[in-house]
């Protein structure tokens, strides 16, 4: 085996064997499933039967809900108090306050019919989740629907008839496929996110495992065998086959986990009749909404060019991870301890984080010069490009190679210039380093 | 290999640092089979010319050869070297750390085991393959750290302050190993700043003071000419008092003021004293 070959595997090795390692790989898929899982379980929890007083100063409102299906029934349970007019209103809330089995008070204000101060009131004791108060707020306009119809002399037939609900789709012109281009944006980012969580990570332990290296000092033992170039060149693609691997573990434990968990949660939420037959219950928008955005989530996942992206993000991931990996060691090679990387860290770390502020911000306008201008510029390609191919590569074509052969240059460049910095620095003990003083190495004679 | 022809040897070496001057001219020759002692106080350019042998670093200008070639990439592996910091990894057990370490020599994997393996049941120490740095001593680490110096069978090997941290029985220990391998074939460059090392167990010598080469040859030659030599002392008190005290056995050969009671004097010792 090479000698850059043994130092890979020795840094492979000796990560992938630790129980951490082992820990973070397994755990992290299981919990990451087990809080979606939980996250959705803790959503049903409104399944149970809600008591909820009424205190309508209007008179009518309630008297007009509309007649909800058994299902809503069962979970709400609409229990009226008082419908005397406004001066009860306290006594409502004491009432609300004394009496332990109403869970919610809704307050109908007794001008919240003609006029455009339409603003009802829920109080709680628990917080009620938007699951109900979605439900609560169908219920009050439904029925103001029907108040405002009567006085106009409108049927609810003619008032249907009327009422429409215009969809525009986003058709790109060059392929003529709706694309539902911010879906598509938000599976950009979660990759350009991973992107950036996966630099940050690596490109930590690569500095963490310089500095122990030099601390310890076996450095001086193993560049009178190895030159400082490969050993640090070892290190770096060492601890980048670790985080491959342990990606790898992740998307493959999570899927499994993910479709396991998610099957066990949806039968569950159907059979118990909740979200979707509330809404149906009550009217044809709601289920309109739902199918509208699963549709939309079929629409993303159908369009997204998964084999292009899963490419793309393997480029990004190991091109950026070297940019950083590099600069990330040599820091680690120029301090004495982690405590005095952080004036260095700060500035070396700035871009990747702009770039990360830059992908969040850009779900809203995915077009935006910045995300260009980020999807160009290697220090923070790696995190933005993925937004705008996932978006639709079919014009980028020249942007993505440009960003590319840039990134490429940039790591060859980075590294040299690391390369440069760790052979000295590794020897370097017990002096202040400062930018200057990172200059003037790189013109030391190897 | 010509008997006469030096393991190494470096000619008019210079290294220069952003603001000191490493070495300066420095130029010396260690003989086949020698113990080479390079002497002088820290600081002095010792390991700067260490690191030069084994490729760590690269003069400015001069030429250092081995076994009369140009140093190239591949006279790493005849090549043993101690370091004076000494480290491992704390975290990795010995036997794979020491394969490591042999194997980055250029040592086929069978075969370090092997040499290893023996090693190991020579020092004793062969129940210590799976454990840890961090749980050993630091006597106990500098032991392994010799062996992974040594294990590829160095031609030459350089050890800097190879007795600190040991205690005496393991210092006697590692110095029979010297001996051991010299016999063998080895030539070692010893740097240390202690003299009596040097007086003791090396045939050759440099001394080495702020970056230049001050006197070297063999260790009985320069301790002759030593005793011959002048010698140059700086004090401060009264110039009367020094001259009465080195009256008889020492000549002054010149004296100068560099301060008010503070003087530089060159004095003589005097044949047959």
């Amino acid at each position: 085996m090479s000698k850059i070959g043994l130092i890979i595997k020795r840094e492979y090795v000796s990560r992938v064997s630790k129980k951490s390692f082992l820990l973070m790989t397994i755990l992290g898929p299981i919990l990451l499933v087990g809080f979606m899982v939980g996250a959705m379980l803790l959503g049903k929890q409104d399944d149970k039967s809600q008591r909820i007083l009424i205190h309508d100063e209007t008179l009518l409102v309630y008297d007009n809900f509309t007649e909800p299906s058994e299902a809503t029934k069962q979970r709400f349970k609409l229990n009226i108090f008082d419908k005397t007019g406004d001066k009860n209103y306290d006594q409502a809330i004491e009432k609300f306050k004394k009496n332990d089995s109403i869970d919610l008070l809704l307050y109908i204000p007794s001008n919240i019919v003609g006029t455009n101060a339409n603003v009802g009131k829920i109080l709680y004791k628990e917080a009620p989740s938007s699951k109900t108060t979605l439900f609560l707020e169908r219920l009050v306009n439904e029925s103001i629907e029907k108040l405002k119809l009567e006085k106009l002399n409108v049927s609810m037939d003619t008032y249907k008839r009327l009422k429409n609900k215009v969809n525009l789709q986003t058709v790109d012109v060059k392929t003529m496929e709706s694309s539902n281009v911010k879906g598509r944006a938000v599976v950009g980012m979660a990759f350009g996110v991973s992107i950036f969580m996966f630099i940050f990570m690596y490109g930590t332990q690569v500095m963490k495992g310089v500095i122990e290296e030099k601390s310890n000092r076996i450095v001086e033992v193993i560049v009178s065998s190895v030159k400082p170039f490969e050993l640090m060149m070892g290190k770096i693609v060492g601890i980048m086959f670790v985080g491959l691997t342990q990606f790898a573990v992740w998307i493959i434990l999570s899927s499994v986990l993910g479709s396991i968990g998610l099957s066990f949660v949806g039968s569950e939420m159907y059979s118990a009749g909740s979200q979707a037959d509330i809404m149906s219950g009550l009217s044809a928008e709601g289920v309109s909404k739902m199918t509208q955005m699963q549709a939309g989530i079929i629409n993303v996942i159908t369009t997204v060019n998964w084999p292009l992206m899963i490419g793309l993000f393997f480029f990004y991931f190991i091109g950026g991870y070297l940019l950083y990996g590099s600069l990330m060691a040599a820091i680690g090679a120029a301090v004495d301890n982690e405590t005095d990387s952080q004036q260095f860290m700060v500035p070396i770390t700035a871009p990747l984080m702009f770039a990360y502020f830059i992908v969040i911000l850009s779900i809203d306008n995915p077009n935006s010069p910045a995300i260009l201008w980020c999807s160009q510029v290697p220090f923070t390609s790696p995190v933005a490009m993925l937004v705008r191919a996932a978006m639709g590569a079919e014009g980028l074509w020249w942007q993505i190679i440009i960003s590319m052969v840039l990134l490429v240059a940039t790591f060859i460049g980075t590294t040299w210039l690391a390369g440069k910095i760790y052979r000295t620095g590794i020897l370097m003990h017990g002096k202040k380093i400062t930018w200057k003083e990172l200059a003037k190495w790189l013109k030391y004679k190897g | 290999m010509n008997e006469s022809t030096p393991v190494f040897e470096a000619r008019n070496i210079v290294k220069r640092y952003a603001n000191h001057t490493a070495l300066d001219d420095v130029s010396i020759s260690v003989p086949a089979q020698s113990i080479f002692g390079l002497l002088g106080p820290n600081g002095a350019g010792k390991t700067s010319l260490i690191r030069i042998i084994n490729q760590i670093t690269a003069p400015d200008s001069g030429a250092v050869f081995i076994n009369g070639e140009p140093l190239k990439r591949e006279h790493i592996e005849v090549i043993g070297y101690l370091p004076e910091e000494r480290g491992l990894y704390k975290k990795m057990k010995i036997g794979e750390q020491a394969m490591y370490l042999a194997q980055l020599k250029g040592m086929p994997k069978a075969e370090a085991k092997a040499e290893l393996k023996k090693w190991f049941i020579k020092f004793k120490i062969e129940g210590w393959w799976n454990k840890k740095i961090e749980d050993l001593s630091k006597g106990m680490a500098q032991k392994i750290q010799f062996i992974t110096t040594i294990i590829h069978k160095p031609k030459l090997l350089i050890l800097d302050e190879p007795f600190s941290g040991f205690d005496p029985i393991n210092a006697n220990l590692i110095k029979n190993e010297i001996m051991e391998l010299r016999e063998n074939g080895a030539t070692i460059i010893l740097s240390t700043h202690n003299m009596e090392s040097v007086e003791e167990i090396c045939s050759h010598m440099a001394l080495i003071n702020k970056s230049k080469k001050i006197l070297g040859g063999e260790v009985k030659e320069v301790k002759e000419s030593f005793s011959k030599n002048q010698y140059k002392i700086e004090f401060k008190g009264n110039m009367v008092a020094f001259a009465n005290a080195v009256w008889g056995g020492w000549e002054m050969i010149e004296k100068e003021e560099l301060n008010k009671d503070h003087f530089l004097v060159h004095v003589k010792l005097n044949e047959g004293v």
